[in-house]
């Protein structure tokens, strides 16, 4: 398959990273410069600019199947996509940076340029990060299926009553599976038989229910009733939406921390209750001043590593119980949980894995990442004429297992009894290594 | 300030306004009042004569209205409605006023205050009257925005002049061109004023008082040819008519405007109008409530309660009763809807509802700030930000209201009057209401007061329509300092 890559970025090198070793990947950019960063990899460098016809078609659009435009310029993706489509490219995926554009193509307002796909990495992150401040306690949340099914990661801390038994005797409520445990570095999928320990971290899936009864279990503190104080440090597009999402559903009392006076104002007038301090989240009396370490969440999610992991720390030495910490740079993420952050996690990772499988994925969907990619939730429809049985039949892969089974609008957690049968939609959890055999699964039964 | 643009333009708006005299020469040719009628017509010809001549003074070359400075404007404006106070109270002169009195009830006319110096008012005729209600209607929506619709050439360099002149913080337009803006204020202004006409008439009046009082109601005026104002009719539906047509007076008429075109929710939407009703309502039910104890009926405790919180609150100032014999605890509340009045951008007077709503999110914020000292804390209205030299205004603004109302205060207790009449006689007249209490009560009149307080509450009435600042600033040395004839 042959992939246009417009623009060469970190978004822009992350996907030729992954795409090049088995796909044809042209990369266009009009700096020179960049050119270099791309020598290591099996890829075409077009050096020009992306909006004109003729340098697209020097970068093979005319074969092309997918462009993928990631500049930092929505205009200039845009642009892009639509020349591409005019060239004949089947598919078009374009990354934006701002609210109406997205807003636009909900509307079907870019249909016109024939985008297929918007992708807003930051928005996608806010999101995220709204959804774990949401789950008390969660180091990661996510839901599917319209809210029937979620999933919630959980560390054991010492004195959990889960810790040093086997799973098969905690007794956990029906409708709930525990799809994966990560110890150190090592990252699996547990049986019955396994045994958890304090420090693990543990992915559970199950219905709404099941889980605020496995929330109890889990946590020590209480966590109903009591509305939630979270510290957001940096008021940029992430931190403003998840003020704004935090105040639309009500669910928690919101301190922004602002560096620059004139970005404070704007986001203190689109805000309507949230406290917006106008100062640096670095500055250990300011913390002290506003009682920081009082916040049951503190969410850092400043444009720059060194100081978010810095802001974070003098968080957790004040005292906030769970720490949430925006990373830009992948190679940082380990070394930010290694210190003491409880959730980091990356706008460019979860954006880069969901363009990826759109172009690799054939007919499955990639719901969510867990740990960083890690572990992987994939939605499979099981093909017209397979033949109905139960769940324990179907055999799936080494390192995967089915978290969900939905039927039309109803999900169950299921057992090795349920069947399943054709036009059901399964939620599989893998592991990053198996996801290419869960994916073919069905090709493969059928062939 | 350039005075030669200034006295040109002054004299401009002057000879605009003289024809305004000639409508009560008519009415008093009409009804045989040979005297009024004179006199009206002179004031007419000395309006226009005085007008001609300063266009004269002031040059064509002075007439570059493109070049209207912030300062030039304020001058017009506060040169402009002194002058047409003194050139409106020709006709009372005339009719045996004495100058002082005369230029206090011109004043209070053309200012919409409605306080009046009338002892005997048989004196008088019904030209007189309806000079005096007329003065109400014009000076109600302004006498440049008058102007401006009438005389499209104003509108370029108007828009200082239009918003030295118009009522509260705000600078709205309705339509892109500010003439359009003027011709849509006014028209909805007309009509109104129809309607209640109509309305009045229904309910029993004759047709010249009924025209007089919804001349004086529509401008929050409060002038009546009835020497017992509205309680002088003693029936219920007027008292209840007057009281919705005060209500629509003292709301902002680009709202209603908005409202009448089809935005249903405009006034809902409009966080000034919601404060506005709401202080009527809650002041009625308290005034309600002390009306009762003290022994009202229930049906005329609320007639007169809503009535006079709303004449108050508007700064018509009518009075369906004499609430001079109310006890003090109904009269307090009274006192201190002297001090909103009405919305901007309306009729009524007084530091308006929404300079009072950002000043209570102003104390509100300064009490969140010494929990906070980085906290970003910006005043909203309506879910926008209000920029900081809005609020700076609107601070600045009340503190001068208040000094304004304190120098007047002295200045008539000083000379005679006691506390209470001081007092309510000061912010009556600086917030164009009309009636105060005691010796200025809704049944007296001002023309008891030593002269010199007459003349300092004639000037508290002026800059009080002017809202302080546009007045004040001719306290400063500098545009004097600074004025040339002409700008070469």
């Amino acid at each position: 398959m042959r992939v246009v890559i417009v623009g060469g970025g970190e978004i822009g090198f992350a996907l030729s990273q992954m795409l090049a070793p088995q796909h044809e990947v042209f990369v266009v950019d009009h700096a020179p410069e960049v050119a270099g960063r791309f020598e290591t990899l099996d890829v075409q460098f077009v050096t020009g600019s992306a909006t004109n016809p003729d340098v697209l078609a020097q970068a093979g659009i005319a074969g092309a199947e997918v462009l993928v435009a990631c500049t930092g310029l929505d205009e200039v993706n845009i642009v892009a996509c639509a020349i591409a489509r005019g060239l004949g490219s089947p598919q078009a995926y374009c990354f934006v940076s701002r609210e109406e554009f997205l807003e636009l193509h909900d509307q079907q307002g870019l249909a016109p340029f024939g985008i297929d796909r918007v992708i807003w990495p930051e928005a996608q992150l806010a999101a995220d990060i709204e959804r774990i401040i949401c789950a008390p306690g969660a180091l990661d949340a996510e839901t599917f299926a319209e809210g029937a099914i979620r999933l919630v990661e959980y560390r054991l801390d010492p004195g959990s009553t889960l810790a040093d038994r086997r799973i098969a005797e905690l007794h956990l409520p029906h409708g709930c599976l525990v799809v994966a445990v990560r110890r150190g570095d090592s990252f699996f999928i547990p049986r019955g038989a396994s045994e958890l320990a304090v420090g693990d971290r543990v992915v559970v899936m199950g219905t709404p229910d099941a889980l605020r009864e496995v929330a109890r279990r889990v946590t020590t503190t209480t966590i109903d009733g009591t509305r939630q104080r979270v510290t957001i440090i940096g008021g940029g597009d992430v931190g403003l939406r998840i003020a704004e999402a935090l105040e639309e559903s009500d669910a928690a009392d919101v301190t922004v921390i602002e560096r620059s006076p004139e970005r404070g104002e704007l986001v203190a007038g689109r805000l309507r209750r949230s406290l917006v301090l106008n100062g640096d989240g670095t500055d250990l009396e300011l913390l002290q001043a506003e009682d920081i370490g009082r916040s049951d969440v503190l969410v850092s999610v400043i444009d720059n590593d060194e100081r978010n992991l810095f802001a974070s720390l003098l968080g957790r030495q004040l005292g906030v119980r769970r720490i949430i910490t925006r990373v830009s740079k992948r190679a940082n993420l380990r070394l930010f949980e290694r210190v003491g952050i409880d959730v980091a996690i990356s706008a460019r990772t979860a954006a880069v894995a969901s363009v990826l499988h759109q172009i690799q994925g054939g007919a499955t969907r990639l719901l969510a990442l867990v740990e960083q990619g890690a572990g992987r939730i994939l939605e499979l429809e099981v093909p017209a004429g397979y033949p109905t049985r139960p769940l324990r039949e179907l055999a799936p892969p080494l390192n995967s297992i089915v978290g969900a089974v939905v039927r039309g609008s109803a999900a169950i957690v299921p057992r090795g009894t349920d069947r399943i049968q054709a036009g059901d939609r399964l939620i599989v959890f893998t592991t990053y290594e198996a996801a290419d055999r869960v994916r073919n699964y069905f090709t493969s039964v059928n062939a | 300030m350039r005075l030669a643009v200034v006295v040109q333009i002054t004299g401009t708006l002057v000879r605009l306004f003289a024809p305004a005299l000639v409508a009560p020469a008519a009415v008093a040719a009409l009804y045989g009042e040979r005297r009024d009628a004179i006199g009206c017509l002179v004031a007419f010809l000395t309006a226009a004569l005085l007008g001609t001549l300063m266009r004269r003074a002031g040059g064509p070359a002075a007439s570059d209205l493109e070049q209207i400075r912030r300062i030039d404007g304020m001058a017009i404006v506060a040169a402009t409605w002194m002058l047409i106070g003194h050139l409106g109270a020709i006709p009372y002169v005339w009719a045996g006023l004495d100058p002082i009195d005369a230029l206090f009830e011109s004043m209070s006319g053309f200012t919409t205050t409605g306080a009046t110096v009338f002892t005997d008012f048989t004196a008088f005729g019904r030209g007189i009257f309806f000079w005096r209600a007329l003065t109400q209607w014009v000076g109600g929506l302004g006498v440049v925005a008058l102007v401006v619709a009438v005389l499209p050439r104003l509108a370029i360099g108007g828009r200082e002049l239009f918003f030295a002149e118009a009522a509260g913080p705000t600078d709205e337009k309705l339509t892109p061109q500010l003439r359009q803006t003027a011709i849509a204020l006014w028209r909805l202004y007309i009509a109104l004023t129809v309607a209640e006409v109509v309305a009045l008439m229904l309910a029993g009046m004759s047709l010249f008082d009924a025209v007089c009082h919804a001349f004086t109601t529509m401008a929050a005026g409060g002038f009546s040819p009835h020497p017992q104002s509205i309680a002088g009719y003693g029936s219920a539906a007027i008292d209840w008519i007057v009281t919705v047509f005060m209500f629509a007076a003292g709301a902002n008429f680009a709202v209603q405007y908005r409202a009448a075109r089809g935005s249903r929710v405009a006034l809902v939407q409009d966080e000034e109008f919601r404060a506005y009703a709401a202080i009527v309502a809650v002041a009625s039910a308290a005034v309600f409530v002390f009306l009762v104890r003290d022994g009202l009926g229930v049906g005329d405790a609320l007639r007169h309660g809503t009535f006079q919180v709303v004449s108050i609150l508007t700064t018509t100032g009518y009075a369906s009763v004499d609430f001079q014999l109310w006890s003090d605890q109904a009269k307090i509340l009274l006192l201190l809807l002297m001090f909103i009045g009405g919305c901007a951008g309306s009729a009524a007077g007084g530091p308006k509802v929404v300079r009072h709503v950002l000043m209570a999110r102003l104390t509100l914020r300064e009490l969140r700030r010494t929990l906070h000292p980085r906290s970003v804390l910006p005043v909203k209205l309506g879910g926008r930000v209000v920029p900081e030299p809005i609020l700076r205004d609107v601070q600045v603004f009340m503190l001068f209201y208040l000094l304004a109302f304190a120098v007047g205060t002295a200045v008539v207790v000083a000379l005679g009057a006691d506390l209470v009449t001081g007092i309510t006689a000061s912010i009556a007249c600086l917030g164009n209401i009309g009636p105060g209490f005691n010796a200025v009560g809704p049944m007296a009149s001002f023309a008891e007061l030593h002269p010199l307080s007459k003349i300092v509450l004639t000037l508290e009435m002026w800059i009080g329509r002017l809202e302080v600042m546009t007045v004040l600033v001719f306290l400063r040395l500098e545009p004097w300092r600074t004025a040339r004839w002409s700008a070469a």
